[in-house]
């Protein structure tokens, strides 16, 4: 239940009401005061005063001062005139109702148009200092651009000018020669430098005002252009000049963005070429010369030089392992073999040599002589003379002039038909 | 890297636009006129000439020559004045020289390279430099060679790889150093980054050097003096400038150095009223105008007593993005300063004026 505040103490004149609210102790702002054109009510928890006014104020105007526990009331009246009382005597219950309400729709009212109003405004203002800012910018640019066109229409000018100069020079230049040719054809014709001077003299004088100063240009041209043409040197004799590139192994053209991974491409290839085949744990405990197949290979000679044939055979056998691609390892095996008679062995290895051999080309003729002479050898041994002759037949026709393979193969025809003979 | 200031910057005012119906390799002014030709490859493969004519805001053609090879470079550098004949460089090896009033017929012709030539330049002619008018060629073949139009059939230099040596593609030649009728220097870039200095008159090697990036271009900042300064722009942005006034016995030539931007720099050329001030094309589209400053001493003495050049610095005039195409050729008009054209693969040519040069 509000409690009502009633100690209000009122003044009038003929256009404004004063009202003297004191408040008990209450603290009151601008939140706790509503009123409307007919309605006024101040409301401060519990506290509660409210009035129904007796005659409409403008309560857009009106004012209300919060101080000293008081609050103090301006109201401006709509119509200029005495009001009998503060408040409307007949204060019927339901009409006092029925005015708060309409009261407050109509203030509420207003504040929905207050807030439209500002807003159509702020917009409005925005728009205005959009296009500002627009028209500036376009009077910047439009200012770069004429100083733009002014420059290149002075530029343009210029350039007419210019060419027109070009043109007369031209001109001047086509009568010039014209000139230069009966001055020679005259002197040619009738080698007397009193006739010569005879014709220049007219010529100059017919001239004088215009051509006179390319004239003069044109006869010293004339002149030095014979005399720079008696000064030309003879051509240069010929030589050549033996160039050195800086190496580089990709055909392309070098960049310095691509450096890096070229570099990484050309150390993968060479990893690559060394180590085939590495992922055996033994290789581990091998020194870094045991893991290259060429050394390996070259160690496999020596034994084999010096007879330790099961040694070469260890040695060609890890480089192989390393990197079956060399022939060269298998057919040095294939000779280890022979020597320790293990002739099936050899022939394996030979077979193989030859594999790898393809494409036949002189730079591995001797290798597949060697490889063919060594299966012919062990076939042989093995008594299968047919084949061996077949080999022996091939080494020939690689080196058709090697006196031992004919001698080889002629002996062993022999024995063919000896045996076919026999048997 | 100090800049000119706001409206006292030169400004490249693009003139004309000419869009073209074949790929456009090179383009020269014509000396003493305002004329240009456009040397280049038609969509079928051969060779197409044409000669422009300034003619208020458009260029107007005024001849159209067709070669049974494409053209990939020409140079008047090696005429006369009065006769001002092109030589070019074709796609199959062949160096030509053109009468253009007369062009179904060489004036001069041999097959000079196995390969395309990527580069041509001229001297002693046009009145400029003394001595012989010689053209040097370079190709993919590795070898460079200068020809005298006075000789038929062989060169009177060849610089070819020493015999076994995978060649290495040569990209760019210049000429320099023909202050006097003896003197003459060739210098010539390599894919490889290779650049090299050839010394006719003693005819060696006279420096080398590799700038780690494949050579685009090179250019002496004038061919008739004493070689002052070299400009060498290659792949990846960057572009060298060499001072070549005192050649240090191991360490070379002293030099400054500049990425300009990440695409390759097509071009270098000088302009040829002040030889301190140079424009690059990349392969962006765009060009860059700079300009070299000499320190203030131009050689000091190392720990040894030898002398060593000292470079000096660069500063970016001007630039400009024409095209989204690489700006493939460059040329200064000698006539008139801050004329210029130049030619992209987006087989445009356009003609430039680079104004307020005078105050630079």
């Amino acid at each position: 239940m509000p409690v009502w505040l009633r100690e209000h103490s009122w003044r009038q004149s003929l256009t404004a009401v004063y009202l003297s609210l004191p408040l008990r102790g209450a603290r009151a702002t601008a939140a706790n005061i509503f009123c409307s054109e007919q309605y006024l009510k101040v409301s401060i928890p519990p506290f509660l005063f409210e009035a129904v006014l007796y005659a409409p104020i403008d309560d857009t105007n009106s004012t209300a001062k919060i101080g000293n526990g008081n609050i103090f009331f301006t109201l401006y009246k709509k119509e200029p005139a005495m009001w009998d009382s503060l408040t409307l005597a007949n204060a019927d219950k339901e009409k006092l109702q029925h005015l708060r309400e309409n009261a407050v729709l109509k203030a509420q009212e207003k504040a929905k148009e207050e807030t439209e109003a500002k807003k159509i405004t702020k917009q409005e203002h925005k728009k205005y200092a959009l296009e500002a800012t627009m028209k500036v910018e376009e009077a910047e640019r439009k200012r770069i651009e004429d100083l733009k066109e002014k420059e290149r229409q002075k530029v343009t000018k210029e350039l007419e000018l210019w060419k027109n100069q070009q043109k007369d020079g031209d001109k001047y230049k086509s009568i010039q020669t014209k000139e230069e040719f009966h001055q020679e054809i005259e002197p040619l014709k009738e080698r007397k430098n009193e006739k010569m001077n005879k014709t220049q003299i007219p010529n100059e004088a017919s001239s004088k005002t215009r051509l006179k100063s390319t004239r003069g240009h044109g006869s010293c041209s004339i002149f030095s252009q014979d005399l720079k043409e008696e000064q030309l040197p003879a051509p240069r004799a010929a030589a050549t000049i033996k160039v050195n590139f800086t190496p580089r192994v990709f055909p392309t053209a070098l960049r310095e963005s691509c450096v890096a991974e070229e570099e990484e491409w050309l150390h993968k290839q060479a990893e690559a070429r060394r180590i085939i085949n590495s992922d055996l744990s033994e290789l581990e405990d091998l020194k870094e010369e045991e893991k290259n197949p060429d050394w390996l290979k070259d160690k496999g000679n020596k034994m084999f030089a010096m007879g330790d044939y099961l040694g070469a055979v260890n040695a060609y056998n890890l480089a192989v392992r390393l990197n079956n691609k060399l022939p060269l390892l298998y057919l040095n095996r294939a000779a280890c073999h022979l020597k320790l008679r293990n002739l099936h062995k050899a022939i394996e290895d030979s077979s193989k040599a030859l594999e790898l051999l393809t494409p036949p080309v002189p730079d591995n003729e001797k290798a597949r002589v060697k490889a063919h002479l060594r299966r012919g050898t062990a076939f042989c041994q093995l008594e299968l003379y047919t084949e061996g002759l077949q080999d022996y037949e091939a080494a020939l026709k690689i080196d058709p002039k090697n006196k031992i393979i004919e001698k080889d193969a002629e002996k062993i025809r022999q024995l063919i038909q000896g045996t076919t003979q026999s048997s | 890297m100090s800049a000119v200031l706001g409206p006292e910057r030169p400004q490249m005012v693009s003139h004309v636009q000419q869009a073209l119906s074949y790929t456009v390799f090179d383009c020269k002014w014509v000396p003493r006129s305002a004329r240009l030709m456009c040397l280049g490859s038609a969509a079928r493969g051969t060779g197409v000439i044409q000669l422009y004519e300034l003619h208020g805001a458009r260029l107007e053609m005024l001849r159209e020559i067709k070669k049974p090879k494409p053209i990939k470079c020409g140079t008047f550098g090696a005429t006369s004045l009065q006769q001002r004949y092109l030589a070019t460089g074709d796609f199959d090896g062949n160096l030509n020289i053109w009468n253009l009033e007369a062009p179904e017929i060489p004036v001069y012709s041999v097959k000079g390279h196995k390969e395309i030539i990527n580069s041509i330049d001229g001297v002693g002619g046009l009145g400029i430099g003394e001595g012989a008018p010689e053209i040097v060629t370079g190709s993919r073949d590795g070898t460079v060679k200068v020809w005298d139009p006075r000789q038929n059939d062989t060169p009177v230099a060849n610089m070819e790889p020493v015999q076994g040596e995978s060649k290495r593609d040569c990209w760019t030649v210049a000429f320099g150093n023909a202050y006097n009728q003896e003197e003459r220097v060739v210098c010539a870039g390599y894919d490889n980054g290779d650049i090299k200095l050839f010394d006719l008159k003693t005819m060696s090697l006279r420096w080398e050097t590799n700038i780690k990036n494949g050579v685009c271009s090179v250019e002496f900042d004038r061919k008739d003096i004493n070689m002052n300064k070299l400009v060498a722009t290659s792949l990846e942005g960057k572009f060298h400038v060499f001072d070549m006034r005192t050649q240090h016995p191991t360490k070379g030539f002293a030099s400054v150095s500049e990425k300009a931007q990440k695409s390759t720099i097509w071009q270098v050329r000088h302009l040829p009223q002040n030889r301190d001030i140079f424009m690059t094309s990349g392969g962006s589209g765009s060009l860059h105008l700079w300009k070299y400053e000499y320190p203030a001493q131009r050689s000091k003495k190392d720990s040894e007593g030898s002398e060593m050049g000292v470079a000096g610095s660069l500063s970016l005039l001007q630039n400009v993005t024409l095209s989204t195409q690489p700006i493939s050729s460059l040329d200064w008009s000698p006539d008139k300063k801050g004329l210029c054209v130049c030619g992209a693969f987006d087989q445009t040519v356009r003609v430039l004026i680079v104004t307020k040069l005078n105050k630079i």
